[in-house]
């Protein structure tokens, strides 16, 4: 028999029992539509944030840190003299030319993050916990995401802040980012901060006053700076650093770290810099092609003993729990297939029963076993293509109304990205395939029956 | 005229249980090209069997079965359904049309085995269903049809692809005796234009039409 006559009369034969033919359909489509949009919320999911760090060149980046022992995610405390933290190495400027020398890179960002120093942000009556100071010079190679003003550049001097996006909403400018622009708030800094724009001398008359004495409480008189914002970043923005983050000037964040205290008997004052002392929290290092990252980042360790990772080897790792999901809910589609795959074998054995004296009348007219064998294994099939069709419709109509869901929440997030769920070919074809394949092998054995029925018997047959 | 159908000490055996039925006995018996042979006998003496037998849908227990030359019961199932496809059209006592195909797609059904085109389907159905007189019934459902058109729509069906032998078996034990005379009339012309044709059947009136009688009695032949 010709191919299409097999398609042609499977064809028939499923529109002949129409409501038993749906609802064998129907419970494919349950099955290939739930794989489909499982895998399809998970591959766009990983797709997405896939993206969103190529777009930003953060599989170029490398992170370099004091610790040894790091994580990639830019929340590396660093090390300082204070912390029990064992194994840091200083990152010292001498370091970080050796390291912009390396073959592949191409330019090195220094990071210093102000450990303890501040922890009030004030605005008018408004008292926001200070979360994390911090300062780079961005070289090209970090970019913030700007939703307002302008980001800090490497002319600018102390006095002037950025704040992320959270910062902003807490403040009550949520949706009114330019009206904060150039608004001053106060720094307010922690009992014993001695940095820059600190009275070394009050706070060291206090401390040689009260604090000498276990009893008394010993709380120096704070710091408050002023500091004008210029820039609004978004907290989102993922290569940005925490949601709550006051980003300054490497200028100021040096000042910052100085140590003042006045000597006494002599009077004298002290000035340590911390900076010199623990070197840069921080350095994020760009090379020149995504594929040289994990190398780079390997020589790193082992020239410097500097702790390093790469973006790629670490994103592709968190992604990896997406592998996982996407396999467990795959897994329980599949298993609505199974149960299918049992009902087209019901359907199939049902309508071969109904049909065993016609059987006989193909095989009286000339129909060989195979070509009966074929016939029904080709119904079986096209029930299953039928259902993984309809199912990935289905699926891609899912899509149609969940990507407008899904654009609005990315868009009260600051992200521009739109439809982000999206089934790709492969995904569509698998489904299909794999749909018509479960419908084969669910024919097989009834076709095989259909097959083997004696002639005369079948013709016989009431 | 040759030899067509050759049978040489056929024996179809039943097995129920511990009983042996020999439902056809050491048969032999020639039929020739173009002749019109009817197989009569009582109920229950074989006749279906030899039909079956003849027609390639069973297989003898022993003895031989050859037709234009080649053995039927050591053929394998896809030469021997080959057989039944385009040397054989079987017209049955109680039909055995689709019930939800038209006329038109009841004829056509042998040709989807012996891959005749679309269109050439089309044409031969149509063909086959004009000479057997139902040329303004192609389109109509068994349903729609009386028991003499719907034996007419068979007969078409057995023609489809131009059998050297048409087989019938008890063809008008469905029909009244003036529609029985309609489809043996219609069997003859089939006949007349140099096919083979077997009827098997109770009716003398139409055996004695025939160029020769079988009777069957308890799966022997006696020949006349
Ligand atoms: N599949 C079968 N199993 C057992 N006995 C059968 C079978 N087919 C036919 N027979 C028996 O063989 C004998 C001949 O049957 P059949 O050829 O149908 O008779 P007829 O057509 O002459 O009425 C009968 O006794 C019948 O019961
Ligand atoms: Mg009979």
């Amino acid at each position: 028999m010709r191919f299409l006559d097999y398609i042609f009369l499977a064809l028939r034969n499923i529109s002949r029992q129409k409501l038993r033919s749906a609802l064998t359909i129907f419970a494919i489509v349950i099955g290939s539509t739930s794989v489909a949009i499982m895998l399809t919320i998970v591959f766009s999911a990983k797709n997405f944030i896939n993206s969103q760090f190529e777009k930003n060149g953060t599989f170029q980046q490398i992170e370099v840190s004091p610790q040894q022992s790091i994580q990639w995610g830019r929340n590396n405390q660093g090390c300082n003299s204070q912390s029990s933290v064992t194994g840091c190495v200083n990152i010292t400027d001498s370091i970080v030319n050796k390291i912009s020398k390396l073959p592949h890179v191409i330019g090195v960002t220094k990071e210093i993050a102000v450990q303890g120093a501040f922890d009030g942000l004030f605005y008018g009556h408004k008292k926001l916990q200070v979360m994390q100071v911090l300062a780079y010079d961005a070289n090209g190679i970090v970019t913030s995401s700007m939703l307002a003003g302008r980001d800090i550049r490497p002319s600018d001097g102390p006095g002037v802040i950025t704040i992320t996006s959270d910062y902003a909403n807490a403040l009550g400018f949520k949706n009114n980012y330019s009206k904060l622009i150039g608004q001053t708030v106060i720094l307010h800094s922690t009992a014993f901060y001695s940095g820059v724009g600190s009275n070394p001398v009050a706070q060291s008359q206090y401390i040689q006053q009260f604090c000498n004495n276990s009893t008394n409480q010993c709380s120096p008189p704070a710091t408050e700076l002023k500091a004008k914002i210029i820039g609004i970043s978004n907290s989102n923005s993922p290569i940005g650093p925490g949601r709550y983050t006051i980003r300054v000037p490497m200028s100021w964040a040096t000042g910052m770290e100085e140590q003042q205290s006045v000597q006494y008997p002599s009077s004298q004052l002290k000035v340590t810099n911390l900076l010199t002392q623990n070197g840069y929290s921080q350095l994020i290092v760009k090379v020149d092609n995504a594929s040289n990252a994990a190398n780079v980042a390997q020589t790193i360790r082992k020239d410097f003993g500097v702790g390093a990772a790469d973006a790629e080897t670490a994103i592709k790792q968190q992604l990896s729990i997406f592998n996982i999901i996407g396999y467990i809910l795959g897994g329980i589609g599949g298993i609505a297939l199974v149960v299918a795959a049992v009902g087209v074998v019901n359907t199939m054995i049902m309508s071969i029963l109904e049909r065993t004296r016609e059987i006989g009348v193909m095989r009286a007219v000339g129909a060989r076993r195979s070509t009966i064998n074929r016939l029904f294994t080709f119904e079986a099939s096209l029930l299953g293509l039928l259902g993984g069709a309809l199912g990935v419709l289905l699926c891609y109509l899912l899509t149609l109304a969940g990507n407008p869901l899904i654009n609005n929440q990315l868009k009260g997030n600051n992200i521009s990205s739109q439809n982000i769920l999206a089934m790709p070919t492969w995904l569509i074809l698998s489904v299909i395939i794999g749909t018509t394949v479960i419908g084969l092998l669910a024919g097989l054995y009834p076709a095989r029956r259909a097959a083997r029925l004696d002639p005369v018997e079948a013709l016989r047959f009431e | 005229m040759p030899e067509l159908i050759k049978i040489t000490s056929l024996t179809k055996t039943y097995k129920l249980g511990d009983e042996i039925l020999n439902a056809l006995d050491n048969v032999t018996l020639n039929i020739r090209a173009g002749e019109f042979v009817a197989i009569t006998g009582p109920s229950g003496s074989g006749k279906s069997t030899l039909a079956n037998i003849i027609s390639g849908l069973d297989r003898p227990t022993k003895g031989s079965i050859i037709v234009d030359g080649s053995d039927l019961s050591k053929m394998k199932d896809r030469k021997l359904s080959d057989y039944r496809n385009k040397n054989l059209g079987y017209v049955f006592q109680s039909f055995n049309l689709q019930g939800n195909q038209t006329a038109l797609e009841n004829v056509m059904m042998p040709m989807y085995f012996s891959r005749v085109g679309h269109k050439d389907r089309h044409k031969r159905a149509r063909e086959c269903l004009e000479s057997v007189g139902l040329g303004d019934r192609i389109n109509h459902k068994p349903g729609q049809l009386s028991g003499g058109q719907r034996q007419r729509v068979a007969i078409a069906r057995a023609l489809a692809l131009n059998p050297k032998i048409i087989i019938a078996d008890e063809p008008t034990g469905n029909l009244d005796s003036v529609k029985g005379q309609e489809i043996l009339s219609v069997l003859k012309d089939l006949n007349e234009q140099g096919i083979t044709l077997i009827i098997i059947t109770h009716d003398q009136t139409i055996a004695r039409e025939a160029s020769r009688i079988i009777k069957i009695h308890d799966g022997k032949v006696r020949l006349r």
